[in-house]
């Protein structure tokens, strides 16, 4: 049964990124970053940045509400939080955004997430939070890329998905960053030669599988569906953002099952009834792929696809726009476009539906974000345009 | 008895562990099992949640299994610097019959060639090193 509580109660009125820093050169630290991503989304938004009174993020984000209120004019501060863990909670803070707005807690609530290696600590770092188990770390495991790369392995050898789907997903993502002038990625050539003559990661990660940490900061504004119709931007409905995790899930290290799974079994069952549609109806989605092989798991789970016919679907001509099946990553995604933990996938996923994309997906009506894969809590979010209400 | 892994404690993950390292350190291998319901409990916790108990058991288990997973990292990453010499190297994991498919990871002793998913392995122990950062460390090798 749909939740009509949150299903299009709430939308998207206002995105903005900051333009995108090789890490540490931005010069500028990452509250002044989120800062200037907030008051530029309440202005795509026609809303003044007085009036934002909730501020929700997600992971090791420190830019609290209550210390940019000062440079906002915040008129009241009435709603705040961060969602676990990593960028797993992005989506997921979408929806706690959408029930403080259903439930009076708040009226104008930024979304966003900063970075900046400018007077900040190393990105690297600063996303893992410090949190890394020692039987990881005693065994020379350290980055995400690691630890997904053993995931993506077991995807590889014992559920038989074609190693090429990786390399595929790579190439969507570069494919779009060539049209998007904002891109970090956008001058990069990559076609299948050059990707698979990258250097290694981690096994089965070549580079180009890997997203890269940069200095930006990337906010949207989330207010009731009543109050969207009156702004400047054409809504983008929240029709669902479920996050969780299933039994035998959360802080498993290496024993969750499926191995391969990206975190959404349940999450992407919940996102399905909640919203009252399903993986056939989406026109384009944004799969955050900290790793690639991480973004194959979610596809699989959110249904697109099943091991067995992972191959036929993750190929570079279905995942690109405007003509693929399922488009994805349609800005370049954490791999081309920049990499601020995932945050920038929101905003295209809402450009989609605004009509606005570099790569849109003609007519799009249902756009999908996928969070954090891989994260021992994840989330997921399905926008709208009105006609999908 | 004074443990080496105490002096370089690692405070990421939840911190229910100490008795693997301790074993480790001891020379066996050990992994925890429910004291009431029997349940092996691993990654270990705190509590049983099958059954509700606060009891574990640690109990030897036989170094020998399956290679569940591995990567061949070729990147040593700022908080595995002390492995930066022995890039390409493979870790595994491994999963142990013995432990009711317990997955537990090691990196690698021995050639690599022909590590794959469902490859036997057996293990070892090393004691504390600066290579595993001050812990004593499982390592698996392939069996021929
Ligand atoms: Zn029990």
């Amino acid at each position: 049964m749909v939740n009509t509580m949150l299903r299009g109660t709430t939308a998207v009125v206002g995105v903005s990124d900051t333009p995108w820093y090789k890490r540490g050169t931005s010069g500028e630290p990452a509250l002044k970053l989120a800062l200037r991503a907030i008051v530029s989304a309440a202005e795509d938004a026609g809303i003044d940045p007085s009036e934002i009174d909730g501020f929700v993020s997600y992971g090791s984000e420190r830019n609290d509400g209550q210390r940019m209120m000062p440079a906002l004019g915040t008129k009241e501060l009435r709603f705040g939080a961060l969602v676990w863990t990593h960028g797993g909670g992005i989506p997921g803070a979408l929806g706690l955004a959408a029930l403080a707005i259903v439930t009076g807690q708040a009226d104008v609530v930024a979304v966003y997430r900063a970075m900046s290696e400018y007077r900040g600590r190393r990105l690297r770092v600063d996303v893992a939070q410090d949190d890394t188990s020692p039987q990881h770390l005693v065994n020379g495991l350290d980055s995400p890329a690691q630890l997904c790369a053993l995931r993506s392995m077991r995807l590889i050898e014992a559920e038989g998905v074609p190693a090429r789907t990786l390399r595929d997903m790579a190439l969507a993502s570069y494919h779009h960053a060539k049209r998007n002038p904002r891109a970090i990625g956008r001058d990069t050539e990559l076609d299948a030669e050059t990707y698979e003559e990258s250097r290694w990661v981690s096994e089965p990660y070549h580079l180009f599988d890997c997203s890269r940490e940069n200095d930006a900061g990337s906010a949207v504004i989330l207010v009731s569906a009543d109050r969207a119709k009156d702004l400047r931007q054409k809504p983008a409905y929240l029709l669902g953002a479920p996050m969780g995790a299933a039994a035998g899930w959360g802080l498993r290290e290496e024993s969750g099952n499926p191995y391969w799974s990206a975190g959404f079994q349940g999450v992407a069952d919940r996102l399905w009834a909640d919203t009252g549609y399903g993986p056939g109806d989406v026109d384009v989605a944004q799969i955050y792929e900290n790793m690639t092989g991480m973004g194959v798991s979610a596809l699989i789970e959110h249904g697109f696809c099943t091991p067995a016919s992972a191959g036929e679907f993750v190929t570079f001509d279905n995942l690109i726009a405007p003509n693929g099946g399922l488009p994805i990553n349609t800005s370049g995604g954490n791999l081309a476009e920049g990499f601020i933990h995932g945050m920038s996938l929101v905003g295209e996923a809402v450009r989609q539906i605004r009509g606005t994309s570099t790569n849109q997906v003609p007519g799009a009506t249902l756009s999908l974000m996928t969070g954090g894969p891989g994260d021992p809590v994840v989330s997921t979010a399905l926008l709208a345009d009105a006609a999908a209400l | 008895m004074e443990y080496e892994f105490h002096a370089h404690r690692i405070t990421g993950g939840i911190g229910a562990d100490d008795r693997f390292w301790e074993s480790l350190e001891e020379g066996e291998f050990r992994l925890p099992r429910c004291a009431d319901c029997k349940r092996w409990m691993w990654p270990a916790h705190f509590r049983c949640g099958q059954c509700g108990s606060w009891e574990q058991l640690w109990e030897p288990v036989e170094m020998s299994g399956r290679i569940y997973s591995w990567t061949r990292a070729h990147y040593a990453f700022d908080r595995t610097k002390e492995r930066a010499e022995d890039v390409p190297y493979v870790v595994v994991v491994a999963e142990l019959p013995g432990a009711d498919g317990a997955r537990v990871v090691g990196a690698l002793a021995g050639p690599d060639s022909g590590v794959r998913c469902g490859v036997e392995v057996r293990g070892h122990i090393d004691p504390p090193s600066t290579k595993s950062k001050g812990y004593p460390a499982v390592r698996w090798s392939v069996v021929d």
